[in-house]
């Protein structure tokens, strides 16, 4: 076993287990905590896989914005730390039998043969930054723009949902 | 490179004119706060400006911007669409009692609409997978915020969170299928994957499994989109839940993006173009990927739940909204026929869809912002009162139907006609056997509307002449394009020729 196999289980693990106490716990700001865990542990999945900026924007975004975001939401809103949340299991069967469809179809799509991108040669380091900022302006640009356009709308969106009504 | 840049830009007006009159309308909104209806003329204004510019793109057969976006006239067919219902929904909105309540502000919703067209004209020229989710993502998230426009009203707010859920849903099932044909071809451009397939596919079982995975993965965020069963369950609510002019908006364009999108995908990227001994005008689908029985199993599910679901309803706008989901079944079979006949058919097809439906539902609008619902018992004896608006729906639901001389009639023959040319006679029994389930409902309304009559007291509905003008304008292509189709199918024929060729 490599070097990199064993850090690649290690996160992995991390990933998962952090996963399921998201999942399983019945306090709020418990799961919220351990979703730090889980995203930190994507972002050093992606570091693994030479994908550097896609890391660093995993932990800006997820860790530094949408994470302490809901931990706002979580602490800002009265009494949510003492409701204990309800947690049970209904209609067991159906849910299994999709489980295990969507768990049979994973496992077949696993098989299957992908198309291998080619890994940076070992030596220096190097960094995709570079080349994604001249994509984002050359190649990419039209999904670029129009991504602002989406921005733009929810924007809009955002400030007219929580505009207060006055006159109604 | 810049050169390059400058010609694409050229090639991408009509774009740029709607995403600069969404700005346009935002600033407006900040300086004529009181007066809504300067915003309406200015989004008017640039639609009718937008489709100017789409005019001047006839018979261009052009890639622009790396591949991203194809200008062909197929594209340029769709975004017409797009364009002519955006007209004629800005029309429906100023005039519309439901959104122009006092103390209601207005600005956001036209600026939305744009960027909502704005997202389905790219829906309908996007050749690259990740330009195809920008675009859906772009129309659908406008489509969120305008169908929850009426926040006071309970049904809106539901239609809102609902659409956003199931659209949530929907576009990262269609994300997965995405990630998943990337890994098998390592490209996102729909000619490059297409050229990658054959040697995918010789991999054997596993890649193969796994492309079907990815296309039904795919095929889920259109079915959203365009709202074929079982994509459907959100359908109903919104539809009931959004404005009017919202439900008549997503209804057509969001349908025709939906639509040409879907078709591109599966026409460029999954046909064999090395295929040999093909009659003219047809094609062939991939060894070892046969698509074209799941497209057939969704045209057959959602012709036939939607026409009988629609028998139960009684609230107009639901029963618009279940009628609208067998149209994309009626469409689909378009896309079974895998020839150009089929494309052409769909095309004829939208083109007078766009006129009877908006007519449909501007007609429940008008009678809804009298009597303040859209129960079809409210209807009973309009036909005396109103006279003129009973009759104009009276043609849109005849045309709906599907029978002559209206033009859902020519519509239903061209599709009828493409499916029997290619050997699937009981695809197209399905279909007209569900026409006549359809006209069971659409005469429950016809019943109420000439042959009940109101308790007493209940005055006529009167129409400004504007409302009657835009009537007329609904009109007069549902009948006329029933009795002189030419036109129309010519243009479908010659914009399907070119289509898929480079």
């Amino acid at each position: 076993m490599q070097l990199f196999d064993v850090v690649f289980y290690v996160f992995a693990l991390i990933t998962i287990l952090s996963g399921c106490v998201v999942v399983f716990s019945k306090n709020i700001i418990y799961a919220a905590f351990s979703l730090l865990f889980t995203f930190f542990g994507v972002a050093a999945l992606y570091v693994l896989l030479h994908a550097d900026f896609l890391a660093v924007t995993q932990i800006l975004i997820y860790v530094g914005g949408i994470l302490v975001l809901l931990l706002f939401g979580v602490m800002l809103t009265n009494n949510v730390i003492s409701v204990e949340m309800k947690t049970g299991t209904i209609q067991a069967i159906p849910a299994l039998i999709i489980v295990a469809i969507v768990a049979g179809t994973l496992a077949g799509l696993s098989y299957s043969t992908w198309k291998g991108v080619a890994v940076p040669a070992p030596g220096g380091p190097q960094t995709t930054t570079g080349t994604l900022g001249q994509m984002l302006m050359t190649s990419y640009v039209i999904p670029f723009e129009i991504a602002s356009v989406v921005l733009l709308v929810a924007l809009i969106g955002a400030a007219m949902t929580a505009r207060r009504h006055r006159n109604s | 490179m810049s050169d390059h840049l400058l010609n694409d830009l050229s090639l991408f007006a009509p774009e740029t004119a709607i995403t600069l009159t969404l700005v346009a309308a935002i600033l407006a909104d900040l300086i004529f706060r009181r007066t809504p209806l300067v915003v309406a003329a200015l989004v008017l204004a640039g639609f009718v400006v937008t489709g100017l510019l789409l005019l001047g793109q006839t018979g261009v057969n052009a890639s622009i911007f790396t591949g991203m976006i194809a200008v062909d006239s197929f594209a340029v067919f769709f975004k017409t669409i797009v364009v002519l219902a955006g007209i004629l929904v800005v029309v429906f909105s100023m005039e519309s009692g439901e959104l122009n309540s006092p103390g209601r502000k207005l600005g956001e919703y036209y600026a939305l609409l744009c960027a909502a067209a704005l997202g389905m004209m790219l829906m309908a020229g996007a050749s690259n997978l990740l330009m195809m989710y920008i675009a859906i993502e772009l129309s659908s998230l406008s489509s969120y915020l305008l169908s929850g426009y009426t926040r006071e009203a309970p049904d809106s707010s539901e239609a809102s969170l609902k659409y956003l859920i199931y659209g949530a849903v929907s576009s990262g099932l269609m994300l997965y299928g995405i990630s998943l044909m990337y890994g098998l071809s390592g490209s996102l451009d729909l000619r490059a994957i297409n050229r990658a397939l054959p040697q995918v596919l010789s991999g054997g079982g596993a890649a193969s499994f796994t492309l079907l995975i990815a296309g039904v993965l795919a095929l889920a965020g259109f079915g959203y989109k365009i709202s074929a069963v079982p994509f459907h369950f959100w359908t109903p609510d919104v539809y009931e839940g959004a404005p009017i002019t919202i439900t008549a908006f997503l209804s057509v364009a969001s349908k025709a993006g939906g639509f040409a999108m879907m078709i591109r995908f599966f026409k460029v990227t999954f046909i064999d173009a090395g295929a040999v001994a093909l009659p003219a005008g047809t094609w062939a689908t991939l060894q070892g990927f046969h698509w074209v029985d799941l497209v057939a199993i969704l045209a057959v599910l959602s012709m036939t739940i939607g026409n009988l679901v629609a028998v139960w309803q009684n609230n107009l706008k639901r029963l618009l909204a279940y009628s609208s989901i067998a149209h994309a079944g009626y469409m689909l079979t378009g896309v079974v026929v895998l020839s150009n006949q089929g494309l052409a058919a769909i095309m004829v097809y939208f083109g007078v869809y766009l006129f009877m439906n908006l007519g449909a539902f501007y007609c429940v609008m008008l009678i809804a912002d009298k009597t303040g619902s859209e129960d079809i018992d409210e209807y009973k004896g309009i036909g005396g009162r109103s006279p003129f608006l009973a009759v104009a729906l009276a043609v849109f639901l005849v045309s709906l139907t599907g029978l002559p001389p209206t033009a859902g009639f020519i519509g239903k023959l061209y599709l009828f006609a493409a499916l029997i040319n290619s050997g699937w006679t009981w695809l197209a029994i399905v279909a007209a056997l569900n026409s006549v389930i359809a006209l069971y409902y659409y005469v429950r309304v016809f019943r109420n509307m000439f042959l009940r009559t109101e308790e007493p007291s209940s005055p006529g509905i009167t129409l400004s002449w504007l409302q009657n003008a835009a009537l007329v304008v609904l009109l007069v292509p549902t009948l006329l394009l029933g009795l002189y189709f030419t036109p129309l199918v010519q243009l479908a024929q010659a914009s399907v020729r070119l289509f898929g060729t480079p």
